[in-house]
């Protein structure tokens, strides 16, 4: 990262955030990741050593939001939705086109999402700010997701688990255990 | 952060309501569409980076309000979206099956697709209007085919994929979707 905090080798004009504390080895493809990003929290991301994000990949951060990737963590293009906490641990391995959300964004209630829907067309920019539940996310360490996969709000997956291609995690998913398909099920254990 | 710049002019047979923003380049790449009204939308509604991928007798209707985040939807007859819908990131609306199930058939849309093609007259292929109510919510990278009626104030869970009728207030899940209950 260059002393402004913008990227040699970005192809958009943009900064990292001075709430997101990138290591200095870790690689950030593009800032591009960083425009839904609009977290307050003193430090909104934390990307560790040696963890890269690569282009695809959007911090959809709100205001109370924080994003914590761990050391080793390669992020190939996930969309991260996240409202209070999600954590990518140590080592995982996201792939493209993953959409982890820790919040609906928009309230189950008909009548109160009529009201928030009626209220984005009046900001700028037009990003729904209701104050609905998040529930944050964790995602242990050693952890593999394939593409298209979807984590739902509150989903923890444990330490070396692997999710397969196009699953959606609704539930937990325990230490060393692959889980696929929509909704993800246990397929098999896997040795420590 | 500011919006980012609305996309290009729409084309001649697009109606777009008061103070509705599209943006993306790709919005109207691939456009196709030559009916006089080919494609509708409210006012008030967001349509950041989404696809308007219609083919030539495709029609699109967009109720008010709508927020759509990067959806895509393909539309060879008709798409018919309500007031107050929410359609997240990577999701895919389509209408048409785009080839014949039967392989014979495939093979003639194949050569009819193909650059050596040209003027060869392509076999029926199946399609069917997709209907979303009112206050549906559909999440990320989910899948609508066609002849699906979402029934109002649906909610269909991030991923889903949908080949049947959600009935309305029903929450769903999965692949192919189910109802796990009703929107809490």
């Amino acid at each position: 990262m260059n002393a402004d905090r913008t990227l040699a080798w970005d192809w958009y004009p943009g900064k990292i955030p001075k709430n997101a504390a990138v290591d200095e080895t870790a690689y950030v493809e593009t800032t591009f990741s960083f425009y839904f990003f609009r977290s307050r929290l003193p430090r909104g991301v934390d990307i560790g050593r040696g963890a890269s994000t690569y282009l695809g990949t959007m911090f959809d951060v709100g205001t109370q939001g924080r994003v914590k990737v761990g050391e080793f963590a390669l992020v190939h293009g996930a969309r991260i939705i996240c409202d209070s906490e999600i954590v990518i641990g140590d080592y995982a391995l996201i792939s493209w086109n993953v959409v982890l959300m820790d919040v609906y964004r928009v309230p189950f209630d008909a009548t109160k999402r009529r009201q928030e829907l009626t209220l984005i067309p009046t900001r700028q920019p037009r990003l729904a700010a209701a104050d609905v539940p998040a529930r944050p996310i964790h995602i242990g360490r050693n952890v593999w997701i394939g593409f298209d996969s979807c984590v739902l709000p509150g989903v923890t997956i444990g330490e070396g688990s692997v999710v397969g291609a196009r699953s959606v995690v609704a539930e937990d998913v325990p230490p060393y255990t692959v889980v696929a398909g929509n909704p993800a099920r246990v397929i098999r254990q896997l040795t420590p | 952060m500011k919006d980012p710049a609305p996309s290009v002019a729409p084309p001649p047979n697009v109606r777009v309501g008061p103070n509705t923003l599209i943006t993306g380049d790709l919005a109207f790449k691939r456009f196709h569409s030559k009916d006089p009204l080919a494609l509708v939308i409210g006012a008030n509604g967001t349509m950041d980076g989404v696809h308007f991928a219609l083919g030539e007798q495709g029609r699109v209707v967009i109720g008010d309000y709508c927020y759509f985040t990067n959806a895509v939807l393909l539309c060879e007859l008709e798409l018919r979206i309500g007031n107050y819908v929410v359609i997240g990131w990577n999701a895919t609306l389509a209408d048409s099956d785009f080839h014949p199930l039967a392989p014979a058939e495939r093979i003639a849309d194949a050569i009819a697709c193909s650059p050596l093609g040209k003027g060869k007259p392509r076999p029926d292929i199946p399609k069917l209007p997709v209907v979303i109510d009112d206050d549906v919510w559909i999440g990320p990278n989910a899948t609508i085919l066609k002849g699906v009626r979402i029934g109002a104030g649906a909610w269909v869970e991030a991923g889903s994929l949908v080949t049947r009728d959600v009935p309305p207030r029903a929450r769903v899940l999965g692949n192919p979707a189910q109802v796990i209950g009703e929107v809490p």
